[in-house]
């Protein structure tokens, strides 16, 4: 009878352990991704968009440093340091520079703390392949419900880290991957690397810095909002076209993002309403109330038009 | 070669090797020259109205006689360029994106793809670009709108 009970209670424990396989290997890729430092490059591809991206990436416990240089078509680069992002886009005769805040740069997709996925996705191993020389073991990441695209990765069996990530919409279909097709460990500590290529013939420009403030939302009513989504930020920003700044609400599940856009309803323009697709980006405009709200984000139509018919003013 | 070419004018070549003429004459600037002027000789002979006297300046006044076309210049709408081409290329390259990734599935076809695409021109890419200053996708940092280097800003 013990030996029955010690068996169940190892085979629960197996299991338990099996099913937190995939998310440990998953934390170590998004580890990895930071941690290491390695040189490599990788395909983009969306459709009929393919891009190759050499891609350094270092951190010796001083920080993380990362350039990407787009290999294809037009020389663009990305450098970063921390979460500072610094773009170099060739537009004719001049190079624009672009900040941003670095987020989600492949291989780094996945957020430094996995539990701010699990509520929303489902973790599994899947078989073994061969990636870019390296071996990788697949991992399928399936979201809950209908409201966010699922993913694969293959990660290095070895160093942990995504050698590639594919995106699956909600009818299971491909719609975009990333592929590591050569990646080395970097043994060195030199930093010459970290600069961008600039051309003397070109002018450099910054672009303006957008000003952005932040808003009172006290009298939104944003409910219901699909499950796992959160409120990661609210501002007020200037929109290209729109001579009043709008208000810019983010939501994130820790992977995907959706942006909300208030602003009063310009009579004059009225906006076309309902949804509208492009790649695996999703719009929903709707009126409410005298305001217009637009959704907008890398999720199925299902979450925008929700997040959208969500927004309420609360009457005072 | 100028007896052949003379010959070709005269139809009295074989169409056989003629391609190795027509090369030779094409890349031959004399050969070119010779070509033209054995036309300008066939013209004239011909009694073409361009080799009679005065032939510029009787062109030269029928075309002063010719009454001036006045018609309403193109008026174009005030736009803002900037946001149309940012539009239309985002347009374009999420379509040609979109229309493809619709024929990879398999058993399907790019008709309704481009049934969608048309039923949706009006894609709001400022929101699009707001978005991805704060949630960037992949996309947003390695597929360069292409309106960047047209819009030249």
């Amino acid at each position: 009878m013990k030996r029955v009970l010690l068996a169940c209670l190892l085979a629960a424990q197996v299991s338990f352990a099996y099913a937190d396989a995939p998310w440990q290997l998953l934390q170590n890729a998004a580890d990895a991704a930071r941690n290491l430092s390695y040189r490599g490059i990788f395909v983009y591809q969306s459709g009929k968009n393919s891009r190759s991206v050499q891609l350094t990436h270092m951190n010796y416990g001083q920080g993380e440093y990362a350039r990407s240089i787009v290999l294809d078509g037009s020389p663009r680069e990305v450098l970063s340091q921390g979460s500072d992002l610094v773009i170099y886009s060739p537009r004719n005769e001049k190079v624009v520079i672009t900040k941003r805040r670095a987020q989600n740069l492949f291989p780094a997709l996945l957020p430094a703390n996995m539990e701010e996925i699990k509520e929303s996705y489902q973790a599994r191993l899947g078989g073994e392949e061969r990636v870019g020389g390296r071996e990788g073991q697949i991992i399928f990441l399936d979201s809950r419900d209908q409201y966010r695209y699922g993913y694969k990765f293959w990660t290095d069996k070895q160093y942990g880290l995504i050698l590639k990530s594919m995106t699956f919409n909600e009818k299971n279909e491909p719609i975009e991957q990333i592929t590591f097709t050569q990646l080395t460990l970097l043994d060195t500590h030199n930093m010459d690397w970290f600069q961008p290529t600039v051309d003397p013939a070109k002018r450099y420009v910054m672009e303006e810095e957008e000003t952005v403030a932040s808003v009172d939302t006290s009298d939104l009513n944003i409910d219901p909002i699909p499950a796992g989504f959160h409120k990661i930020d609210q501002v007020q920003r200037m929109v290209p076209g729109k001579p009043v700044p709008v208000t810019h609400l983010i939501f994130s599940d820790g992977l995907a993002s959706v942006s909300l856009f208030i602003e009063r309803l310009n009579k004059m323009h009225p906006p076309q309403l309902g949804h509208r697709m492009v790649g695996s980006t999703n719009f929903y405009i709707q009126a409410t109330d005298g305001y217009q709200v637009v959704a907008v984000g890398e999720v199925p139509a299902a979450t925008v038009t929700q997040m959208a018919h969500a927004v309420k003013f609360k009457k005072q | 070669m100028k007896e052949q070419i003379s010959a070709l004018m005269d139809d009295e070549l074989s169409p056989d090797g003629l391609e190795y003429l027509f090369t030779a004459v094409k890349s031959d600037n004399e050969l070119g020259d010779c070509w033209a002027t054995y036309h300008l000789i066939g013209d004239l002979m011909r009694g073409s109205p361009m080799g009679q006297p005065g032939f510029k300046e009787r062109l030269m006044q029928k075309l002063e006689a010719e009454p001036a076309v006045l018609a309403p210049r193109n008026i174009r709408r005030e736009r803002k360029p900037m946001l149309w081409s940012v539009a239309a290329s985002a347009a374009a390259v999420f379509f040609v994106g979109w229309v493809v990734l619709q024929q990879q599935v398999p058993g399907d076809n790019a008709t309704p793809a481009l049934a969608v695409a048309q039923n949706s021109p009006n894609i709001p890419s400022e929101y699009l670009y707001a978005h991805q200053a704060v949630a960037p996708s992949s996309s947003s940092y390695f597929i360069q709108p292409a309106a960047y280097s047209e819009s030249g800003k």
